[in-house]
């Protein structure tokens, strides 16, 4: 049996490079990723985080760093209801196509029937939307989301 | 063994009414879907179909209509010769309000193991529903080059 996996494409009016530049810089993706800054220094092996206010969330290390077409990194959620779960993986596929650029999230070693899985997939269209909409428009998706939408997000 | 389906789900800044617009108009689907258009009186029951520059592609019945929150119709591809001796699939698309967002969630289930079909409706509904957001946000559909859905 295969092993969850969640996979989301989109297409965004950007160019690769200010993609790349969204996915790994700190000030940007606490515009789009609802307050939630990465942190690292990017050589494969070293160890990133997303921290909130402060408080780290989400920990791993660097797996792949080919600016600005592949970028991958494992995913351990810090929060204590997740911990025992195993590490996973996220990876981001950027390809040009024409004037937009294709992403693909790609998430997998979680756990079956894992937290994990449940709260990623409703957390990834949600951060992946707020990213689109910030390199169309300037502007992240407004913050005015129920609370249970914002849960989930959290996790993801 | 995993169901064969596919499901997407997008958040757009837009209301429930103007979404459903984008989903049911022909004028409006024209901008974001390669100048394909929906066409049906909506009822259920009704036939339904999309036409891309006078050639219809797929078609079928409505099945559920309760504006601004729930539409489905099935889905037939009438084009591909392999794909046309498919069953007919069922796509379903629910709009929730959330603050100044709504949610848009696609369902298009009801596929045979293997199924054409599938493959390529997973390639093309991100696509239409990234160009569908792009265009409720910022006025504007994505330039996605209809060529890049082919394998």
């Amino acid at each position: 049996m295969s092993k969850p996996e969640f996979v989301y494409t989109t297409y965004i009016e950007t160019t690769p490079e200010q993609l790349w530049h969204a996915l790994t810089s700190g000030d940007f993706t606490e515009r789009y990723w609802f307050g939630h800054r990465v942190a690292s220094d990017w050589e494969i092996g070293s160890p990133y985080k997303f921290a909130k206010q402060g408080k780290t969330t989400i920990g791993g290390k660097v797996l792949a760093f080919e600016p600005p077409k592949r970028l991958s990194y494992s995913w351990d959620n810090l929060s204590p209801d997740l911990k025992h779960e195993r590490s996973s993986r996220v990876t981001f596929d950027l390809e040009p196509r024409g004037k937009v650029v294709k992403l693909t999230v790609t998430h997998d070693n979680l756990d079956e029937g894992g937290k994990t899985f449940r709260d990623i997939s409703g957390g990834w269209p949600m951060v992946i939307a707020s990213l689109k909409s910030l390199l169309e428009t300037g502007r992240p998706l407004p913050s005015g989301i129920s609370a249970n939408t914002a849960q989930e997000h959290t996790n993801a | 063994m995993r169901k064969p389906e596919f499901i997407y789900v997008s958040y757009i800044e837009t209301t429930p009414e103007k979404l459903w617009e984008a989903l049911t108009s022909s004028e409006f689907t024209k901008r974001y879907w390669w100048g394909t258009s929906v066409v049906s009186d909506w009822k259920v029951g009704s036939p339904f179909k999309l036409v891309m520059n006078g050639t219809t592609t797929d078609d079928g019945e409505v099945l559920e209509v309760d504006p601004p929150r729930r539409l489905s119709y099935s889905f037939h591809h009438v084009l591909n010769e392999r794909a046309k001796q498919e069953q007919p699939s069922r796509v379903t698309f629910v709009l929730e309000p959330h603050g100044k967002l709504v949610k848009l969630t696609l369902t298009h289930e009801g596929f045979a193991p293997d199924s054409v079909v599938l493959d390529g409706i997973s390639q093309g509904w991100p696509a239409i529903l990234s160009s569908l957001k792009s265009l409720l946000e910022s006025g504007t559909a994505l330039a996605i080059p209809l060529s890049c859905m082919a394998g």
